[in-house]
């Protein structure tokens, strides 16, 4: 039973369902253009986290509630044009994050921020995996019931609302997983270092793919690829895993235009 | 065959704003080519969205030979401007055109099945009358069947979209800008295109803003500017041109 008792095998399986989940995410993220909106949900989750361990909540479920709530806020103070939406955005992002750290202190709570934000994998626990575990259910509960509305909202968003789909309620869905997704990588990437996680290897499964099923599988590989790679450097060099691999996305966008040049 | 008449339509997108369209009155009959022009801020995608059922009017309505728009949205469809769509989505011209096939409906239940089906085959639910190559021989892109849209080029997409709007089983089409940032050869095409579609017995109601000799494909040609100011064959309307105050129409000529 060593195998099963071995300290790096809750963090290996923790790691291959976030390499194979956040691409996947991302993909129907990124072609939905609202990739922004995962910024800003990853910033707002830590008044969450806080407030939940001072109430003696599981702090994952104020992570995505706080997230959730962040992402609903911002969408309505935007305009109906959307001319502000990035400047709301960041503002939100920003102010959520500040309120976060404020948090901590006046609560007398004590949270690992580092962790928080950049990951710590190697010390990830049953707890963590769990949390893993249900945001991919909740994403393949979305993609299996909820495919084809998000490819034609995705695609042509008046379109679909004027053939009777609710936009607004798939969007809701769309930013609750996301909040869950961002949350159960905590401890893989961090919440800060997830966005290369969730969109560098879209970048690289989109191209040429022939529809979002096919992306969400080609992104999920590369995605598991980058990690895993991530996982063993990190072991073997005693690196931290969320910056290593999130050091990998940006190589594996730029080695290959540089081997393009040759 | 299908006569839409909207009678004295206004419509604010609030309470307190100015009226977006202003006791407006068209016609649009079977078999003609009807072009509505006017500046921006005119109201011309107000007045789609209108006559396809998305908003519903203040004051005035929309009836179908006679019966109310409700009771007859099939029988219209929008082909939205190109700018609303997202042309970096992966999916092939083949997966979007069998799209249009949806048809309008508030039951929870029916449309996902029907976009589940289109989506696994896009030949699923075609019908006789609206079958998938026939369609994209129609408007002249059987060949592009398996590409990308983001592979395609501007007159490619206008036409990809025409395609997705004639998978209905609408006979009055409204098409919002649809020549707007084409070069002057795909333009031409595409007003053979619908042109062929006129003849067909389809009617097409195609908002622009082109000004001047392009006119003459059109059979009528309605000006708005929040009310309309002008209607009739594009001859009349041309001569009425200098007694009309839209002098921002003219300048907006660069389609011509």
């Amino acid at each position: 039973m060593s195998f099963i008792n071995s300290w790096w095998l809750i963090p290996l399986i923790i790691t291959i369902f976030s390499g194979i989940l956040c691409p996947a995410m991302g993909t129907v993220l990124i072609t939905h253009r609202r990739l922004l909106q995962v910024n800003l949900i990853s910033h707002c989750v830590l008044p969450g986290l806080a407030l939940a361990l001072a109430l003696g909540i599981h702090p994952s479920i104020g992570g995505v509630i706080s997230g959730l709530l962040g992402s609903i806020i911002a969408e309505s103070l935007t305009n109906k044009k959307s001319e502000n939406y990035e400047a709301v955005m960041n503002t939100m992002l920003a102010g959520m994050l500040g309120f976060g750290v404020l948090l901590i202190p006046l609560l007398g709570i004590r949270i690992d921020l580092e962790a928080v934000l950049f990951g710590d994998l190697l010390t990830a626990n049953l707890s963590d995996l769990l949390r893993t575990i249900i945001a991919f259910l909740t994403f393949i509960l979305l993609i299996t019931f909820g495919y084809e509305k998000v490819v034609y909202v995705g695609l042509d968003p008046e379109g679909a609302s004027a053939s009777g789909i609710n936009v607004s309620l798939l969007n809701l869905a769309l930013s609750f997983t996301t909040a869950l997704v961002i949350v159960s990588s905590m401890s893989a990437v961090g919440v800060i270092l997830v966005i290369a996680l969730l969109s560098t290897p879209t970048l690289l499964g989109l191209d040429k793919a022939q529809s979002l099923r096919i992306a969400m599988m080609r992104s999920s590989f590369f995605g598991l690829c980058i990690s895993l790679l991530g996982f063993i450097l990190s072991i073997v060099f005693n690196l931290s895993p969320g910056p290593a691999i999130s050091v990998i996305c940006v190589a594996s966008l730029i080695i290959p235009k540089i081997g393009n040049k040759f | 065959m299908a006569t839409l008449i909207a009678d004295n339509l206004t419509y604010s997108y609030s309470k307190n704003s100015k009226p977006a369209l202003n006791k407006v009155s068209v016609e649009i009959t079977p078999g003609t080519l009807t072009a509505l022009v006017g500046p921006n801020g005119a109201g011309k995608s107000t007045l789609l969205k209108l006559l396809q059922g998305i908003n519903n009017p203040d004051i005035g309505n929309i009836t179908i030979d006679g019966q109310s728009l409700a009771r007859n949205r099939s029988q219209v469809a929008l082909m939205p401007q190109r700018s609303s769509m997202n042309w970096k989505f992966p999916i092939t011209v083949e997966k979007l055109i069998s799209l249009g096939q949806i048809k309008y409906s508030k039951s929870k239940s029916a449309n996902p099945f029907q976009i589940k089906a289109l989506l696994a085959n896009p030949k699923s639910w075609v019908n006789k009358c609206c079958e998938l190559e026939a369609t994209m021989q129609r408007v002249g892109i059987s060949n592009l069947a398996n590409r990308r849209l983001d592979s395609l080029s501007g007159g490619q997409q206008q036409r990809a979209l025409l395609a997705k709007t004639l998978m209905s089983p609408a006979r009055i089409l409204l098409l919002d800008e649809p020549c707007a940032a084409l070069d002057p050869p795909a333009k031409d095409d595409f007003l053979k295109t619908v042109r062929q579609l006129a003849d067909a017995g389809l009617s097409l109601f195609i908002s622009s803003h082109d000004w001047g000799s392009t006119l003459n494909n059109y059979d009528q040609v309605v000006v708005l500017d929040k009310t309309v100011l002008a209607s009739g064959t594009p001859s009349s309307i041309q001569g009425k041109l200098d007694d009309l105050n839209i002098s921002s129409l003219k300048e907006n000529n660069y389609c011509d």
